[in-house]
């Protein structure tokens, strides 16, 4: 024999196995926002569904803080809280506590978010960035133990320079607890003491670099004094910590580039530096010879003997001058003289005496050219053309010629 | 971080540039060109002995503290 219930008793009874059910109790359900009514009461009413089925939904007033956004139909959402049944109207529905965006644009949401809100508190500011050291000895490493990203890291940084001490932190990179555990290997390898960190890991989606958005990393990347440089996934993934860090590497070849330096270039450099030095110093020293050998003859031209040979040499022109001058001297009175001797000769007594004219002088050489000079019995001499006569004074007469 | 005598090794290149630009100004005297040479060779010195030529380890700085050495044997 059956038994026969009330309407309010099945439901009541439908109710009761809904609430003793733990599922149903704490569910998160995805698919399409449908039917959406905001209601004047504050309560949210709307059908969530997807391709095969739809439930119906209610968000009371009170959860309205599980709710960020606004409610659009059509939207990708994944609604959290409780199936329960409404007995009067015997209708189950999703009674919803939180509801949040569906998948990748739920987590880009959230990184915007956090993006956001560290820029505001300053931690990407440029003024807090600090400059990778250029020579770096120890190298510290928070990443996977095993992956790509450390063998790349070490065998570029190796390659560049073998003398470099990597320190690894093996770090779980993607998971629950992840963004914990690099946030721990940041922290240990400030306290272990190394001159740079590089923090990251290999590609992924971005839920697996999901640790690399989180505050946690950002806050110890940004707390961390010894600089870092972050490098997560590939070229194009951009997380929070590429913001947070010092210097941001496409992927981890990039920050071991960027954290070693090339020893052979650098051995390089150091031996040019070191000609350049010897070559600058020699040159030095070829520029002192040079002035002390400029001095000492600058010394020598004004030496005793070098004033000596002066004078000496003034001397010797002297004389040649003056010597010189005397022999010129001597031509012009020598040709004076025959000059004047040319013309004497148009006067020359002889010349007379040629003529037929006489020249007569007393004993004693004067010439008499007056009466007065001789006397009676006086011996004269009268000089002619060809000879000379000596006669006695008879006679002294005096003639007026005019 | 800070090595050795509390110069890096960057701040030692610094210096030793400094040193050679020093010396390539023509109004140096002769004593202090003397200085700088023997000051920029003792800077080239520290630099080539701050490359210990040694090869090193990677080591493993695990959670606790401890440090061990990665055997890189297994990780190609």
């Amino acid at each position: 024999m059956q038994s026969v219930y009330t309407v309010a008793q099945v439901n009541s009874y439908i109710k009761n196995m809904f609430t003793q059910d733990y599922l149903l109790q704490a569910v998160s359900v995805k698919g399409e926002i449908s039917n959406c009514k905001y209601h004047s009461s504050g309560h949210i009413y709307f059908t969530l569904k997807d391709k095969l089925s739809v439930i119906s939904c209610v968000m009371f007033a009170g959860n309205r803080k599980g709710l960020s956004f606004n409610l659009q139909e059509g939207m990708q959402v994944v609604v959290s809280g409780r199936v329960d049944t409404y007995e009067r109207d015997g209708k189950y529905q999703l009674y919803a506590t939180h509801i949040k965006k569906d998948g990748f644009g739920e987590l880009y949401e959230r990184f915007l978010q956090l993006k956001q809100e560290l820029e505001e508190r300053g931690l990407f500011a440029a003024e807090y960035k600090q400059p990778i050291p250029k020579y770096v000895k120890t190298i510290g490493v928070v990443t996977a133990a095993t992956g790509a990203a450390i063998r790349d890291i070490i065998s570029v940084s190796k390659g560049r320079n073998p003398f470099v001490q990597i320190v690894l932190y093996p770090a779980q990179v993607q998971g629950i607890g992840a963004a914990h555990s690099v946030a721990e290997g940041i922290r240990a390898l400030e306290q272990f003491g190394v001159d740079v960190i590089i923090v990251g890991r290999g590609g992924g989606s971005l839920e697996d670099l999901w640790a690399f958005n989180e505050e946690e990393v950002a806050q110890a990347i940004f707390d961390c004094k010894v600089p870092t440089i972050s490098a997560v996934g590939h070229e194009t993934d951009v997380t929070i910590a590429d913001y947070v860090a010092d210097r941001r590497a496409e992927t981890p070849t990039a920050a071991a580039q960027m954290a070693t330096f090339d020893v052979a270039t650098y051995i390089h450099d150091i031996s040019l530096l070191q000609d350049r030095l010897s070559a600058l110093m020699e040159h030095k020293v070829d520029l002192a010879k040079m002035s002390v050998r400029n001095a000492s003859m600058l010394l020598m031209n004004r030496s005793p003997k070098s004033m000596i040979a002066d004078r000496r040499y003034a001397t010797m022109q002297a004389e040649e001058r003056l010597s010189h001058a005397m022999a010129d001297s001597l031509t012009r009175s020598k040709n004076k003289l025959a000059l004047l001797a040319g013309s004497l000769n148009g006067v020359s007594p002889l010349e007379k005496l040629s003529q037929g004219y006489s020249y007569t002088e007393n004993a004693d050489g004067k010439g008499i050219s007056d009466v007065t000079n001789v006397a009676i019995e006086d011996i004269i001499k009268v000089h002619v053309k060809n000879g000379a006569i000596t006669a006695k004074v008879k006679d002294v007469v005096k003639i007026e010629r005019q | 971080m800070a090595a050795d005598n509390g110069k890096t090794l960057e701040e030692i290149m610094n210096e030793l540039e400094e040193c050679v630009a020093k010396l390539e100004s023509s109004d140096i005297s002769l004593e202090d060109s003397f200085r700088e040479y023997e000051a920029g060779m003792k800077l080239v010195k520290e630099c080539n002995d701050r490359i210990d030529g040694i090869e090193k380890k990677v080591q493993l700085l695990e959670k606790d503290g401890s440090v061990s050495i990665l055997d890189e044997g297994t990780e190609e």
